[in-house]
């Protein structure tokens, strides 16, 4: 049958255009509204919380963190963050009450009513503050991580170039369209969370630390995640099932979008310092990269972006010497979390724009010099591995250089215009020896109706789970996917698959999936089409075996990661990309227009081309927009453009129609999420850099730092 | 204050203070294809139609839709099933939850003669924001939409 590898319509098409699927908002509801009274200042202690006597509160239902039973803590990789402030606050809107009433006006009534006061302190808003240890926010240093990696030894100097230069990402913002939402059911005692999320194991173990006993966890229709789905929602989970519980209804808390933008995780920023040396035709001899991230007011995941960062600082390229330094810091701002890409979108603008800055030296093409430090068989990455992906590498990149033109764009641009190019790659699943911590499970069942159930907690967010999952274990089974469906992740009725992050959905859970439906497989025996499998299914019917086939995650032979050195493969599997963007300056108001973008990805196989391509142009506008338009402006700690009317997100006509080509389609799946976020905004920032005949070292290039380059 | 309208066709009233937004009116009569995106304007999530005309619910207010006839995507089934249609063939719904708003957009857009090319409507979806499509698919499902 082959359904894998086809664009078959997914399954979800029809009820999100018709506006019939229910996202959490949508949900039939009968209960009080929540919300969230948040700190006033970014670092100092609380003196006093005072109820306006005058207003009566009595009909209001008020949480603090003494209404906890089990423990205070948002427990991500360590319990730093309280779900409720208790004497002290770390950042702008860390949540110390929480209030539900039936109805909204009332509640913002209350909430006017409820005076805090603080003995406030000077914040930390830089990591440079941080740094220099302008208060002491964590441990000995304020450093939340620190990753040290040296590989090779240093070349003699004689001879060799050298080139220092810092780069700078900003904060972004996932601007999923729904706003974090989630509800509270509570029946009988008992308090159920159904919500917009990524992964709903994550939410049932925080929810577990916080109320002492295991919660049941639904993920309902979620519109958009892009990581800020990913570790958030526990937060969020945790304030609708405070006030439930206390209340003895149902509780909805859904954030309005000057709340979401202002509160919720961003991309980490980072300052990236990189120091090379390379000899007269561009081959890198050296490569040193010192990193620091901006982790915000609480660790929550910055320890493993900042682990991504160090794995992608080097890009592929081929250099006998490589040192990374990296460092995640604390700073009195909201915490930072995960977004797609997950910490490589900045350290491949890094790298990227380095081997740019690398042929500007020379006076060589982008092209040759990268062309030059290719990998080969016998190079190794950053944790000290063959590059087995070398050959893939090269044949993509030759692909991209012929077929987009880029060597007659480069040398005879039309006036105005620059082109640009970034070659990358994508780390996919966890990171080291994550995967095998994860000890993911699937399970697939036989329904009543002969038809074929997947049950796993990973999500369906936009990406194409509900679709990509039925495709891998109806190729197995030679069914029509038809036959083959998807249960609502509920963390009372499905396995631990792990989390919906990292490009693993298809890669880690998909694989497990075909092994689960290679046993039914073998278990029904010989059938040729969906009549004689119902027929060998009823025969095994009644042989009375097994309705329901599993299989767990085991970490492939040959994987080898010491966490301490840093050393081995830091991950199972890399997609690979080399995106080429043609820009053009308006010299009137200094405007970016990007008239042409090529993505050229290698991703293995590709199980739905259609959505497949969806999820690259998507990601290459997410990109796009971190490139050009996307800006966050932070005052004393607080986010000053907290609307998409100041933070400006791309919209059609700000787009150029986004050329996406697969290649290397044989083999395994090699995870496709990620990879598209990663090279973007390299390829934008060095074709204006072409274009202008200057150096775009800080994200986001807007009008205002394109016209200070060109005075 | 009392404000009545219709809604796809059917009389509703309202009881409501006069700051109330139609985007809320609305959604608690039920119409949830009409979704809260930005509050403000920008995002189109929350377009609807009143007396003929597209708008964004959140920025109206319940007096503005007084004696309105307001129109929604459950009020247009038949006539975007086209459209809803092509969507789904070319992979214009990714997390769907701007897509009503799109959809209806598209609907605005070919029902007054709107041109097929893509540079047409490009500009026209200027006042819809899609954060997981890139645009180019929905583009393509609006220039191939069967007529």
């Amino acid at each position: 049958m082959g359904v894998v590898g086809e664009s078959v319509v997914r399954v979800d098409a029809a009820s999100k255009a018709d506006g019939t699927l229910r996202y959490t908002d949508d949900l039939p509801f009968d209960g009080l509204y929540g919300a969230v009274v948040r700190s006033e200042i970014a670092y100092g202690k609380i003196r006093a919380i005072t109820f306006d006597p005058a207003f009566d509160f009595s009909d209001i239902v008020i949480v603090d963190y003494r209404d906890i039973e089990g423990r205070n803590a948002n427990v991500v990789l360590t319990d730093d963050q309280p779900f409720l402030a208790e004497a002290r606050v770390r950042h702008i809107g860390e949540p110390i009450l929480l209030l539900a009433h039936r109805s909204k006006r009332r509640l913002r009534e209350a909430a006017a009513h409820i005076t805090i006061d603080y003995d406030a302190q000077a914040p930390v808003l830089s990591m440079e503050e941080s740094l220099a240890l302008k208060q002491r926010l964590y441990g000995e240093d304020n450093v939340f991580k620190a990753i040290h990696t040296l590989k090779g030894s240093l070349p003699e100097g004689r001879g060799l170039f050298s080139l220092e230069k810092t780069y700078t990402t900003p904060h972004q913002e996932q601007a999923y369209l729904e706003p974090q939402s989630m509800l509270a059911r509570y029946n009988g005692g008992r308090v159920k969370i159904i919500g917009s999320m990524q992964c709903p194991f994550f939410v049932e173990a925080a929810l577990e630390g916080l109320a002492g006993e295991k919660i049941e966890v639904e993920q309902a229709p979620t519109g958009g995640g892009f990581g800020g789905k990913e570790d958030y929602p526990s937060l969020i989970a945790g304030y609708a099932y405070l006030l439930c519980k206390k209340a003895g209804q149902d509780v909805k808390i859904v954030y309005e979008r000057e709340e979401d933008i202002a509160y919720t995780t961003k991309r980490h920023p980072a300052q990236l310092h990189y120091r090379s040396r390379f000899d007269e035709t561009g081959k890198l001899h050296a490569l040193e990269v010192d990193i620091t991230i901006d982790g915000g007011a609480y660790v929550t995941l910055s320890p493993v972006v900042l682990a991504r960062c160090v794995l992608h600082a080097a890009g592929f390229y081929d250099c006998g010497y490589i040192r990374v330094d990296a460092r995640a810091v604390a700073t009195n701002t909201p915490p930072n979390g995960a977004f797609r890409g997950f910490g490589a979108p900045q350290v491949i603008f890094g790298i990227e724009r380095h081997m740019d800055d690398i042929a500007r030296t020379l006076g060589l093409s982008p092209a040759v010099v990268r062309e030059r430090n290719l990998p080969g068989a016998g190079s190794l990455n950053v944790s000290g591995v063959p590059i087995a992906e070398h050959a893939r590498l090269r044949a993509l990149f030759d692909t991209a250089c012929r077929e987009s033109g880029f060597d007659a764009l480069y040398n005879a641009p039309p006036p105005h215009r620059g082109v640009g190019m970034a070659l990358f790659m994508h780390g996919a699943g966890y990171t080291g020896v994550g995967e095998s911590m994860l000890a993911s499970s699937v399970s697939i069942a036989l329904e009543a109706d002969d038809s074929v159930e997947i049950r796993v907690g990973s999500v369906e967010m936009g990406q194409g789970t509900l679709t990509a999952l039925p495709q891998i274990v109806a190729d197995v089974l030679e069914l029509p996917v038809g036959m083959v469906s998807c249960r609502t992740p509920n963390t009372a009725e499905v396995a631990d698959s792990g989390p919906t992050v990292a490009s693993r959905t298809v890669m880690i859970v998909g694989r497990l999936l075909a092994e689960a439906a290679g046993q039914l497989k073998r278990a029904l025996g010989d059938y040729d089409s969906p009549d004689a499998y119902r027929e060998a299914v009823a025969h095994y019917r009644q042989r009375g075996g097994p309705l329901q086939f599993g299989a767990s995650y085991e970490q492939p032979a040959g994987i080898l990661w010491d966490e301490d050195l840093f050393y081995g493969n830091g991950y199972e599997a890399y997609g690979l990309g080399c995106y080429i963007a043609e820009v053009e300056v308006d010299p009137v108001d200094y405007r970016v227009r990007v008239v042409r973008f090529d993505a050229y990805n290698d991703v293995g196989q590709v199980v739905n081309p259609m959505m497949a391509e969806g999820q690259v142009e998507g990601g290459v506008a997410q990109g796009i927009g971190y490139a050009l338009f996307e800006r966050l402006v932070y005052e004393t700690g607080r986010v000053r453009s907290p609307r998409f009317s100041d933070y400006t997100l791309p919209m059609a006509p700000d787009l150029p129609k986004i050329s996406v080509r697969f290649l290397g389609l044989e083999g395994p799946s090699l995870g496709l999420g990620e990879l598209p976020m990663d090279g973007p905004a390299a390829a934008v920032a060095n074709a204006l850099g072409h274009a202008l005949g200057n150096a775009f070292d800080a994200l986001p290039i807007t009008p205002e730092t394109v016209e200070e380059a060109c005075r | 204050m009392q404000i009545t309208c219709t809604i796809n066709g059917k009389v509703h009233r309202f009881d409501c203070a006069p700051e109330s937004r139609v985007l809320d009116l609305v959604r608690e009569a039920g119409m949830t294809s009409v979704k809260a995106g930005c509050g403000e304007g920008e995002c189109g999530a929350c377009s609807l139609f009143v007396n003929g005309r597209l708008v964004n619910a959140c920025l109206l207010l319940a007096p503005q839709i007084q004696d309105a006839e307001v129109v929604t995507l459950e009020g247009l089934q038949e006539e975007t099933a086209a459209i809803r249609e092509s969507f789904a063939e070319h992979g214009a719904v990714q997390c769907g939850f701007c897509t009503p708003g799109f959809v209806l957009r598209a609907y605005d857009y070919l029902s007054h003669g709107g041109e097929r090319s893509e540079e047409a409507i490009k500009a026209a979806l200027d006042g819809n924001l899609c954060r997981c499509t890139g645009y180019r698919k929905i583009v393509e499902a609006i220039v191939k939409v069967k007529s």
